[in-house]
């Protein structure tokens, strides 16, 4: 009787306390978003890709792969995101100077600001957005990237999930002579080549399709049971009036 | 008594054409119950735990390194992961299935609804991919969707419920190659309680595809099925 209580208590304890953890575990919405990966207008980078980022309250999960880049040089890439940005990939228009190209500075109004710097490890905040030696150096042109467990805040958690958040793989070798060099200077970064920091590949992390699809009109849904019998009810009814007819004929006869 | 005979002729004549209506409907009631296809074939329902019970996210078992507080990552987290195969973007034009005898061309574009929903081909004929996602054969799941049937009979995706692991699925491209899908598993999933992040999100590294129709029961309320039918493919070459 006392151990039945006790667990009642224990019972009861823990029912009280699922609605205060659930309270505190859920903090931004959470959601799986994802991102097609294509060259940055006027830069010329035959690459593609695709960043799946997943979040759960202010922890974020990427995974991304491209091709086409720049092999064995660094390539930053980050997840951008500005309130006032468009929360796109930059077009020709945003090409500010005119110079036929855009930096990194030229699509902030397209994507906003590096909110997350999306490096192999250590620091993913900002601060780390050219953190050229933590960068995938894609070989082969390729990117295969991969962590978990991203800290990010609130509002950029919930940027995320809404869609206004953009990646933005950099590194465009203008020049095609297989290295980041040329005389104009990073907007980022001004000691290092514009080519550097260029942005090569980008795309828009949309929220993914909510709940399944309406994929049929019933048209083969019912049991055919139903049909039958009642046609052949009424073939039995025929067989009915079929004979009285007959019986009639004959008794005309 | 020609009064009499009168009547019982009308009478006779009435009871045959009666005869004749009855067996006309009665007849093609029964025809239309035979040559009718049965309801669309459902996927073992063992198929559907094994993913719904697995957490849609698992962040600190992926990649232990880099736990926040783990100390400086092991060289070890650096190196790039393996993906598997992985093709160069280009949309779909036709889908082959041959263990459940699909083969449909001219794929159409499908997009979002205001409530971002992905909305059905309006061919119950043709088959649809969500263009906004990558295409069939890019790093991602691709999701093609097509209706299980029609106001009057099966549509291209009658048979997905019948589709098994290890089918072949293979997806024509519009650069003239062909991405080739094997199936994981087919499952079916109410769409009142439908695992967005599983089917949608992401693909823990492989390419992969995503066949979707309609299964369970039809509500004739609504006029749609309560379930979604879910093929899961990854690209093998
Ligand atoms: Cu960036």
């Amino acid at each position: 009787m006392r151990t039945t209580s006790k667990i009642a208590a224990v019972a009861l304890g823990t029912t009280a306390l699922v609605p205060f953890l659930g309270a505190g575990v859920a903090q931004a919405a959470d959601g799986s978003t994802m991102a097609t990966l294509r060259p940055v207008a006027l830069n010329g980078v035959p690459a593609n890709g695709t960043a799946m980022v997943t979040v759960t309250g202010n922890r974020i999960n990427v995974t991304m792969a491209a091709s086409g880049l720049l092999p064995d040089n660094p390539h930053a890439a980050h997840i951008h995101f500005g309130a006032s940005a468009r929360h796109e990939c930059p077009t020709a228009s945003d090409d500010t100077s005119g110079d036929g190209t855009l930096n990194t500075t030229e699509g902030g109004p397209a994507y906003g600001d590096i909110v997350v710097s999306l490096t192999k490890t250590g620091d993913t905040s900002p601060k780390s957005g050219l953190a050229v030696d933590r960068f995938d150096t894609a070989p082969g042109g390729k990117i295969q990237y991969e962590r978990g467990s991203i800290n990010v805040s609130s509002d950029v958690a919930q940027a995320i999930v809404d869609g206004k958040s953009v990646v933005v793989v950099h590194g465009v070798d203008h020049n095609n002579d297989g290295k980041y060099d040329g005389n104009t200077k990073s907007d980022l970064d001004p000691s290092l080549p514009t080519e550097a920091t260029d942005p090569a590949i980008c795309g828009v992390l949309a929220a993914a399709p909510a709940g399944g699809m309406d994929t049929g009109a019933g048209g083969t849904s019912d049991s055919s049971t139903g049909m039958l019998a009642l046609g052949g009810g009424l073939l039995l009814a025929a067989a009915g009036t079929g004979t009285f007819t007959a019986r009639k004929a004959r008794n005309r006869a | 008594m020609a009064h009499l005979t009168r009547f019982g002729d009308r009478r006779g004549s009435i009871a045959a054409a009666v005869t004749v209506l009855l067996l006309l409907l009665g007849g093609g009631l029964v025809a239309k119950a035979l040559t009718r296809p049965e309801a669309p074939a459902q996927p073992p329902a063992a198929e559907a735990v094994a993913p719904t019970t697995a957490p849609p996210v698992a962040p600190q078992a992926t990649t232990p390194t880099t736990r926040p507080g783990a100390g400086p990552a092991k060289p070890s987290s650096a190196s790039s992961p393996d993906f598997g195969p992985i093709m160069e973007p280009s949309p779909p034009v036709s889908l082959d299935i041959p263990s459940i005898g699909v083969g449909t061309k001219g794929i159409v574009d499908l997009a979002l609804d205001k409530d971002g929903k992905l909305q059905a081909p309006t061919d119950f004929a043709k088959a649809g991919w969500y263009a906004a996602g990558p295409t069939p054969g890019e790093f991602g799941p691709a999701v093609i969707g097509a209706h299980v049937d029609s106001k009057s009979g099966p549509a291209v995706f009658y048979r997905l419920g019948a589709l098994r692991k290890g089918a072949q699925v293979s997806v024509h491209r519009k650069d003239g190659s062909t991405a080739r899908f094997v199936v994981d598993r087919v499952a079916r999933y109410s769409k009142a309680d439908f695992p967005t992040a599983m089917v949608y999100g992401d693909t823990k590294g492989r390419a992969e595809l995503r066949l979707i129709t309609c299964g369970g029961a039809f509500d004739h309320a609504t006029g749609h099925y309560v379930d979604n039918i879910v093929a899961f493919a990854h690209l093998t070459s």
